[in-house]
């Protein structure tokens, strides 16, 4: 129960900072009550050792976020409405006992709201028209797939399906890469990372089904703390300089020193930078996938070489080249906290990541095991 | 005596990197940049601490402060997870006692002329925070005793690399260039990370110790994982058919040109081959594959050399082709005369780099001094006249492998052409207004 509750503890940590973020960040008037239901959600899903009710709290949380983007993303609200029903199915599955379809359900709810393409449309038009909310979702994706590791990935189907799954991930891990090397601008740039991402968590997922579920752990706060924090760096952009293209050099970096200083480490921690969670993420992910596949594993080392490629590239394009001058301010008070606080726990995972793995670890890997039921 | 060789091998590493990050954190947390008198003693500090860590490693472990220290130092796992280990382990031996002292040193002499010569350089700040993440790389580079580390150190080296080209951004030229090389690093990167796992697998761990049982391994097997790290190798020290980015790298300032393309990045690739030993001498074909790769690269880059005509470029192609002969070396088998001639290579152009732009200058003043011929007419004209040209074009190795990437760069665009068809179908009717 303590190992639990320690583990449960520092995820929830990560996936409200990650959560409150944006709101803290932006200082909008709207949101906080949301931001507050997520997080009673979050703590239902995180704690309780209940599957039914954890899937329950996280379909709850996946209609809020429907209902928020409603009014910016239709089609994004399609997308969360739609996980989570399957993610109210998966909880339905589990209270009567059938697995296989908590299973099926839940790893297609994760899918729609990773981004796995085709089931992105959601993801990725949420990405271009509020990547704020991307944000916040990401956050309560985080309880998602613990809900998903912890209830539902003990069933055979999880072991049988994943080959299939990890590679199905890994390879809709290249795909949005060589998309990202010929966007136009930002925003796109934005969208094709997180549909890489997502084809990452799937593919983690599927690995999580051979027992490798704090990689998948892993995986999971870090891309909600990296492309979270991207995705607040692009908005921080946006707001003062409008859309941003990647047409020609932008010369930013002298106006917008530490907005291009946390876009570059929150893209890097994407991309597996050292010193950061992602490249502890990365390492963990590919012995977990070459386990299952080779091929796979070289098509996750190729996809991320080529994200690495395309996030230089449109950092130079954005921040870099003769420098234009703005009368608009640097990263506000308020946004330099919450960058500062996202990447000093990406930081402190990549250098000291036991302090989340090692505790989680053996609960994980328990829940694998029949006799702890 | 335990603790001092622990505590030294940690100032070496982690001093650069707490520098560095002391000033970028500065310089996200507080209302202004910070001044070049902050930067240059934070950043002084950690690197004098980091080479003062290599003095003591070396002392520590020639013995001269009581028993001598050698092998593995463990710091116990970085982490654990059931049966897989990322081991904490420095190795402490006659290959990391010399990179980690000759890169110290350097990096403490380019940064203390740095600090004079990038003065009211408006990426001052830059300079020194990427000169700290480079140093800490090094140093986890030269005493990492896992690949999982070495690796980490390598990616911050390249990192590191890349963004010091593109440090004149003002100009598009710096920043094509530093992408290119970025590029060739990571696609490089791919045969490293996907040896490292393979060791894992086939080993049991990343340790560079249980690379002694690479001749326990089947051939194909041992060929292959030499291969990849091969690979990863060519990439990081611009062997053919990766040299393009080299001249291309000179776009950065002068001192990091100096500490990268002189003196220690160049020469990664290098020590990457000398760590792996054991692998290498159990892969023949690999080791054959070498010194014909080797080979090559020194005689490109010696007949490019000679007819560069900007003085970095030349520099940049005498430095490729001695590190060329170094690899040959390596897979000759010559492990100790390549780490020698890596180190006394390093000093030298570091030198000649630093001292670059005052021999433009020089020569403008004093004039050029005539260029002897040596030779002329020994081989063929018709053969000399096509090793000009050969040599005057740099084989075209840009544009060769820009063609083998230019396809790849038409299947994105039809991706990405395809995804918004797929989209536009799947999006609401609302949504696609």
């Amino acid at each position: 129960m303590t190992a639990h509750w320690g583990v449960a503890l520092a995820v929830l940590a990560i996936a409200v900072l990650v959560l409150w973020a944006p709101r803290v960040a932006r200082r909008t008037d709207g949101g906080a009550d949301h931001a507050v239901i997520h997080t009673a959600l979050l703590v239902i899903a995180l704690f309780t050792d209940t599957g039914p009710a954890a899937l329950v709290a996280m379909a709850v949380s996946g209609g809020f976020h429907a209902s928020t983007a409603w009014r910016v993303a239709p089609t994004a609200a399609l997308g969360f409405g739609l996980s989570a029903a399957s993610t109210g199915i998966a909880a339905l599955a589990l209270w009567w006992g059938d697995g296989v379809t908590a299973f099926v359900a839940s790893l297609l709810a994760v899918a729609l709201r990773a981004g796995l393409v085709p089931f992105h449309a959601g993801v990725a038009r949420l990405c271009e028209r509020a990547p704020w909310l991307q944000s916040q979702q990401l956050a309560t994706l985080v309880g998602l797939g613990v809900a998903h590791l912890r209830f539902v990935d003990q069933v055979p189907l999880a072991f049988q399906w994943s080959a299939v799954v990890v590679m199905y991930g890994a390879a809709m891990t290249l795909i949005p890469a060589l998309m990202a090397l010929v966007q136009r601008d930002l925003r796109g740039f934005y969208r094709s990372a997180s549909m890489m991402h997502g084809g990452m968590i799937v593919a983690a997922i599927g690995a999580a089904g051979r027992g490798h579920s704090t990689v998948a752990l892993m995986v999971l706060v870090t891309i909600a703390m990296a492309m979270g924090g991207l995705g607040l760096m692009l908005e921080a952009l946006e707001e003062r300089v409008g859309p941003v293209t990647l047409d020609g050099r932008g010369g930013r970096v002298q106006a917008f020193p530490r907005l291009a200083a946390a876009f570059l480490v929150f893209g890097g921690a994407g991309v597996a930078m050292p010193g950061t969670a992602g490249f502890i993420a990365d390492d963990l992910l590919l012995h977990a996938l070459w386990e299952e596949s080779v091929s796979a594993t070289l098509t996750v080392i190729l996809g991320s070489a080529i994200l690495a490629v395309a996030t230089l590239m449109t950092y130079s394009k954005v921040f870099l080249g003769r420098a234009v001058p703005s009368l608009a301010p640097d990263l506000g008070t308020r946004e330099r906290w919450v960058a500062v606080l996202l990447v000093f726990v990406l930081v402190w995972l990549g250098i000291v990541p036991a302090t989340l793995l090692e505790p989680a670890d053996p609960f994980l890997r328990a829940l694998g095991d029949p006799a702890a039921h | 005596m335990p603790e001092s060789i622990t505590l030294a091998l940690a100032a070496a590493v982690l001093a650069p990197m707490a520098a560095a990050l002391v000033v970028g954190a500065r310089v996200l947390l507080a209302g202004s940049l910070p001044g070049e008198r902050f930067v240059r003693t934070v950043m002084g500090w950690g690197l004098s601490l980091s080479a003062l860590g290599a003095v003591a490693t070396l002392a520590l472990w020639r013995g001269w402060l009581g028993p001598a220290v050698s092998g593995d130092i463990e710091y116990g796992s970085w982490l654990r997870i059931g049966s897989y280990v990322i081991p904490a382990v420095a190795r402490v031996d006659d290959l990391a006692v010399a990179l980690s002292m000759l890169g110290a040193w350097l990096t403490w002499l380019v940064a203390r002329f740095s600090g004079t010569y990038l003065h009211k350089e408006p990426g001052f700040t830059r300079f020194f925070v990427l000169l700290g993440f480079f140093a800490a790389g090094v140093q986890l580079v030269a005493y990492a005793g896992a690949l999982d580390l070495f690796f980490a150190g390598w990616e911050l080296i390249g990192i590191s690399s890349a963004l010091f080209i593109g440090f004149f951004h003002e100009r598009d030229e710096p920043m094509r260039s530093s992408v290119r090389a970025f590029a060739t690093y990571r696609l490089c990167d791919a045969g490293f990370l996907m040896a490292m796992v393979s060791v894992h697998e086939v080993l049991g761990s990343t340790r560079f110790t249980v690379l002694g049982l690479a001749n326990t391994l089947p051939v194909w097997e041992t060929t292959t994982i030499a291969a990849l790290f091969f690979v990863a190798a060519m990439g990081k020290s611009a062997l053919l058919p990766f040299s393009g980015w080299l001249p291309r790298a000179m776009e950065g300032p002068t001192p990091s040109s100096a500490l990268f393309y002189g003196g220690i990045s160049v020469h990664m690739g290098l020590f990457l081959l000398l760590r792996i030993w054991p692998m290498l001498d159990a892969a023949p074909a690999v080791e054959l594959a070498g010194v014909i790769i080797g080979s090559a690269t020194a005689v490109y880059a010696a007949a490019v050399a000679r007819i560069h005509p900007d003085a970095k470029g030349a520099l940049a192609h005498a430095t490729l082709a001695q590190v060329g002969l170094i690899a040959a070396e390596i897979c000759l088998g010559l492990t100790t005369l390549a780490m020698v001639h890596i180190a006394s290579h390093a000093m030298l152009r570091v030198f000649q780099y630093l001292r670059a732009p005052n021999a433009i200058h020089d020569a403008h003043r004093l004039g050029h001094a005539p260029h002897p011929v040596h030779a002329e007419g020994v081989l063929p004209s018709r053969f000399e006249a096509r090793s000009y040209l050969a040599a005057l074009h740099r084989l075209r190795l840009e544009d060769r492998l820009d063609a083998l990437v230019a396809p790849v760069v038409w299947l994105a665009r039809g991706l990405d052409w395809l995804d918004v068809r797929l989209r536009q179908a799947l999006s609401t009717e609302r949504d696609a207004r």
